[in-house]
């Protein structure tokens, strides 16, 4: 279930970096910021839903605002890149801190109430559900965009061959910013519901940022599709190893498996070749 | 602003020029190995050299104690540019290699012998620093770019995930305090960081102005150049990779010694390698007496003056610290310390 | 750009210069003053005493809610003394420093108090992984040490149990160490199986020190009342976030009550993966973030019903006569618009403020503080004083016992452990009250069964 949220987090991630090569580590900061603004939304009494629609806005404004305001002026150097962003997210962590304390503070749902499935032996509630459709949507959405519309297009084309893409007349700048906002919706959106069925703690953009990676590196760096497929074998693999080995075995198989698929295929499922530009 | 250069470099020029004779000394019998400096840059080397071996005596108890902790992640930041900063290829699992002989030490001593002498498990865990450096190497060094970033990356997640798993040998959260330190007196405690650290310095600046370090930064260049030219630049890498796997052992062994015990926290979590790389990069990549720079900056500003002086608390000071790392990486991304020597450089008298 | 540039470079050019030279001047005769001079140098001396101030140095996470109850009850304390006198007539000031819960920012600041600072007494620690951290250098520098928050046995039986006289300097007042917890959380477990009749137990601890007992003696504990069984355990990772693997496990085992020891994080959403799917246990044990008058609020009122136990019960039952009049005093200090949470002091806060004035009162009967010429004296002393705290009554096991210089139990006529309180979450109109339920001596309320079982 949990997956496609997952999925929502390694897509935003991959994106960023087939367009401008740019391995976005304030991600999981990105996420943070989406669960806190919908803690302070929801405490302000604003009601969930328009507290939901706030983060996923306000999230997509903080990446873009990260993109406008720091990664286009490194982004020729891959290593200040990735530095630099992880320090963003180091200092928000402290920012999160300060402001809202570390002790992690629990999310109102955005709906409440669960079903308990008798015959898996489980319990589900309704929030994650909602994840899992309004993952799903929003991901069936990104792919009619990037497909079907000409915009959207432009961002595939940019992640395929920037310098062919810029000759085909693509204003890269604008593709840039595009894409940075739909990956801060994405997490936003993420946020919320990691945030709900997980933990708002200012630690929280660790976990996801690790598992983008993971479902990253496993799908294809730059593809969309490999990180669908990655983020529900990540899942299957987490719920599997739960069954095999215990509860405290989580994350260890799903570990494993993406050294054995970067020893194998060192590109991912989906991947293409890495191109020096 | 050239006029205010050209004025300020008549008067350092001239203080250049008397100390000249000096540096040219040093010159001819040192200056084939670790390079040719001019007056300043000769006072700013040795005098910073003897500013840490005195700093017992004008430092007081938080100074000393904030360069003791400098002095082994100096040693890090090293090791880690040797590797990471001269080959291009960024390691994010540097952690991994001293909590490697960290660990080495604290389980050999929990789990085998508390008995047992630092003549055995200081090399035993250097040793294992080099084994877990190549086991790390070996596999990651095929990948490229941020392949390899990643890859390294998720072996500090499975040695983080690894420790609970074992906790029984390895302490699990808790780590295993039981480990001897080498004193608790502060100034011997610091000649037993400092020293090993001013070794290490001079063994990686000689290699790394060796022949070794130019292929290193070659291979950073272009790679293919390198293979080109009939060397094999994987076997260089992973030579690169020892060779800081070494130093990082080092510096694990004195960090186990100096705080009595190891924990996942101290030792493993990404955030230390993360640190690592910044101070390597504040200092300046690929220098080796940049990082080491690097770490006394920031080691002294984080546990001394924003501390002990500015008295903030913690999260205020680690927001100070890494905006401050931030700003490094936008507006002086060669680091500090670099555009310090060039700095010398050219306000120096005109000697070439 | 450039301009700036020059100007770092050059302050960076003269401050570098400047202490360059006169190093450099100084660094060649300093080789041979090494061993003359070691004695008189800067500020890096040894410390003791030496001035007519007692200082109390505190270490805590101050981030977070526990540490700041602490440091606030520390300085309720301090403030007593000084308008009781001081202590053996000196003016008392309290020093209190963060360790962000990490063993080596506690190692830094532990050795800045002890080195730098001079203090004549720590208070504190509440991770025991920092307790252990800094024990080693505590025990060298001689400085006494009184343990408030970590409860972990092992710094006891490990350190004291081993060698006495090298940390004979250092004891705990509070909370009793996890052993005792684990009896007393056997004795708990009966008293629910008297009054809802459950049976069957799961244990589910975090994988941390301060868990161990729980882990390890616990179950058997538990099992000798021959009622209970104990049908599940497991233990979980601290960065654990999704809590129902555990939970399903512990509902097909058809537990009646999962007693979980929980500190990290996750706590609250533990709590709100129990509560929101309504799984059909009772949820007793420990949960530090539960201890939180405000987790309330934290987890959205979804800790109805789950309890924890806690020395000081909270705060809300009237332990010995000292409690309420010290939880008023914090209340009148801390609480109300503007403040941080806590607003009550939380169990280490008891603990530090009764740990302050348990030494003060020893120093009296030592009749000194110089613990560098007289810590057998003082040692003495603490062994032999008894004193009425706010979160019970604190008097320390002797040199010969399993727990030397280790906070005692208290026990009821029955023999069950009396000062390991538990508290419930319970509604109060929109939101929720703590009440203390266990032992029935100090409840407020009687424990109640979650509405959906």
């Amino acid at each position: 279930m949990i997956s496609a949220v997952y999925a929502l987090i390694a897509i935003g991630f991959t994106m960023i970096f087939g367009v401008g090569g740019v391995l976005n580590l304030a991600h999981g900061a990105l996420i943070m910021i989406g669960a806190f603004t919908y803690l302070a939304a929801t405490s302000a009494a604003i009601p969930p839903f328009a507290g939901f629609l706030l983060a996923v806005v306000v999230t997509a404004a903080a990446s873009y605002a990260l993109y406008a305001g720091l990664v286009k002026y490194i982004e020729d150097n891959i290593v200040i890149t990735f530095l630099a962003t992880v320090v963003v997210a180091l200092l928000l962590t402290e920012l999160v801190i300060i402001q809202f304390g570390s002790a992690p503070s629990q999310l109102l749902p955005v709906i409440s109430g669960t079903i308990y499935l008798e015959a898996v032996g489980t319990r589900i509630r309704y929030v994650q559900l909602l994840a899992f459709v309004v993952s799903w949507i929003a991901i069936g959405a990104l792919w009619y965009y990037v497909t079907k519309t000409d915009e959207g297009r432009s961002i595939l084309a940019t992640s395929m061959s920037t310098r062919g893409a810029e000759l085909t007349g693509v204003d890269l700048q604008k593709v840039k910013s595009r894409t940075w906002l739909i990956a801060g919706a994405f997490a936003g959106i993420a946020g919320v519901f990691i945030g709900t069925l997980q933990s708002t703690s200012p630690q929280m953009w660790l976990s996801p940022l690790a598992l983008a990676f993971i479902i990253v590196v496993i799908g294809g760096i730059g593809s969309i599709k490999g990180s669908v497929i990655a983020a529900y074998l990540i899942g299957y693999l987490e719920t599997a190893s739960v069954e095999i080995l215990g509860p405290s075995f989580q994350g260890v198989l799903s570990l494993v498996v993406l050294v054995a698929i970067l020893l194998l295929k060192p590109n991912g499922l989906f991947g293409r070749e890495l191109v020096h530009e | 602003m050239s006029s205010a250069t050209d004025r300020l470099s008549t008067a350092t020029g001239r203080i250049d020029q008397s100390l000249q004779p000096l540096a040219d000394v040093y010159n001819r019998l040192f200056g084939d190995y670790f390079g040719e400096m001019n007056g300043l840059q000769f006072v700013l080397i040795f005098g910073t050299a003897a500013a840490l071996l005195t700093a017992p005596f004008w430092g007081n108890f938080g100074l000393v104690r904030a360069m003791t902790v400098a002095a082994i992640w100096a040693i890090f930041a090293m090791s880690w540019d040797i590797q990471s900063g001269y080959t291009g290829y960024i390691s994010f699992g540097h952690s991994v290699l001293s909590g490697a002989a960290g660990y080495t030490t604290a389980m050999l001593i929990h789990n085998v012998n508390p008995e047992l002498s630092m003549m055995i498990t200081i090399p035993v865990s250097i040793f294992a620093a080099l084994v877990v450096g190549l086991l790390v190497a070996l596999p990651s060094l095929r990948l490229t770019g941020p392949y390899f970033s990643l890859i390294t990356f998720v072996a500090v997640l499975i040695f983080y995930r690894l420790i609970p798993s074992f906790s029984q040998y390895t302490g699990g959260e808790t780590g295993i305090q039981s480990v001897e330190v080498f004193t608790y007196a502060p100034v011997a405690r610091y000649y037993y960081m400092v020293v090993p650290m001013l070794l290490i310095a001079v063994v990686l600046t000689l290699i790394a102005r060796s022949n070794i370090g130019l292929i290193l930064m070659s291979i950073r260049e272009n790679e293919a150049a390198v293979n080109a030219a009939g060397i094999n630049a994987t076997k260089f890498k992973i030579f690169s990779f020892a060779l800081s796997s070494i130093p990082m052992g080092i510096g694990g062994v004195l960090l186990v010694h100096f705080s009595g015990g190891v924990d996942p926290t101290t030792f493993i979590v990404v955030d230390r390698s993360i640190e690592m790389i910044a101070i390597a990069v504040l200092g300046g990549m690929s220098s080796i007496l940049g990082p080491l720079g690097g770490a006394f900056f920031l080691i002294v500003l984080r546990d001394y003056i924003l501390t002990d002086i500015a008295n903030l608390g913690s999260s205020i000071r680690w927001t100070v610290f890494w905006a401050l790392v931030l700003l490094v990486l936008v507006f002086a991304r060669d680091g500090v310390f670099r555009k310090l020597w060039h700095g010398l450089d050219r306000i120096g008298g005109d000697r070439r | 750009m450039a301009n700036e540039d020059n100007n770092t470079l050059e302050s960076d050019r003269t401050g570098n210069d400047a202490v360059g030279r006169r190093t450099f001047l100084g660094a060649a005769s300093a080789g041979a003053l090494t061993t003359t001079l070691a004695g008189c140098m800067g500020g890096v001396g040894s410390g003791g005493g030496g001035d007519d101030v007692f200082k109390i140095g505190h270490l805590g996470p101050t981030e977070l809610q526990m540490g700041r109850g602490a440091e606030r009850s520390a300085e309720l304390a301090v403030a007593e003394l000084k308008d009781n006198g001081g202590v053996q007539g000196q003016d008392v000031e309290l020093l209190s420093e963060d360790t962000g819960g990490s063993p080596s920012e506690a190692e830094r600041v532990t050795q800045n108090l002890v080195g730098s600072d001079n203090v004549d007494l720590l208070v504190g620690t509440f991770v025991s992984e920092v307790t252990q951290g800094i024990i080693d250098y505590v025990a060298e520098r001689d400085v006494p040490f009184i343990i408030t928050g970590s409860a972990d046995p092992a710094t006891i039986t490990e350190n004291h149990g081993q060698d006495y006289e090298q940390y004979k300097n250092i004891v705990r007042t509070g909370p009793i160490n996890s052993d005792l917890q684990a009896e007393g959380m056997a004795g708990y477990a009966s008293h629910l199986n008297d009054l809802h009749g459950f049976e069957n137990f799961s244990i589910l601890a975090d994988d941390a020190a301060w868990t161990g007992s729980f882990r390890d003696i616990l179950p058997d504990l538990i099992e000798e009342d021959s009622d209970l069984s104990v049908v599940h355990e497991d233990r979980m990772a601290l960065d654990t976030d999704n809590f129902n693997p555990f939970l399903d496990d512990a509902a097909d085992a058809d537990a009646d009550v999962v007693m979980r020891f929980i500190a990290h994080g996750g706590a609250a959403t533990f709590t709100s993966t129990w509560a929101q799917n309504e799984y059909p246990f009772a949820l007793e044990g420990i949960s530090v973030p539960g201890m939180s008058p405000e987790f309330w609020g934290a987890t959205n009122g979804t800790c109805l019903y789950e309890t924890t136990s806690q020395s000081g019960a909270g705060g809300v039952s009237e332990l010995t006569d000292k409690t309420m009049p010290f939880v008023e005093a914090y209340e009148e200090e801390f609480t109300g618009d503007g403040q941080d949470p806590p607003s009550k002091p939380m169990y280490m806060g008891f603990n530090s403020y009764d740990g302050i004035l348990f030494y003060a009162k020893a120093a009296e009967e030592a009749g000194t503080t110089d613990y560098n010429s007289d810590l057998d004296a003082i040692v003495d002393a603490m062994l032999n004083t008894e004193f009425t705290g706010a979160a019970g009554e604190i008097s320390l096991y002797g040199e010969d016992s399993d727990y030397p210089n280790d906070l005692k139990e208290s026990r009821n006529e029955d023999g069950i452990i009396s000062n390991f309180p538990v508290t419930q979450w319970h509604e109060d109109g929109d939101g929720g009250v703590v009440e203390c339920v266990y032992p029935e001596q100090d409840a407020t309320a009687e424990h109640v069964v979650p509405e959906w079982i």
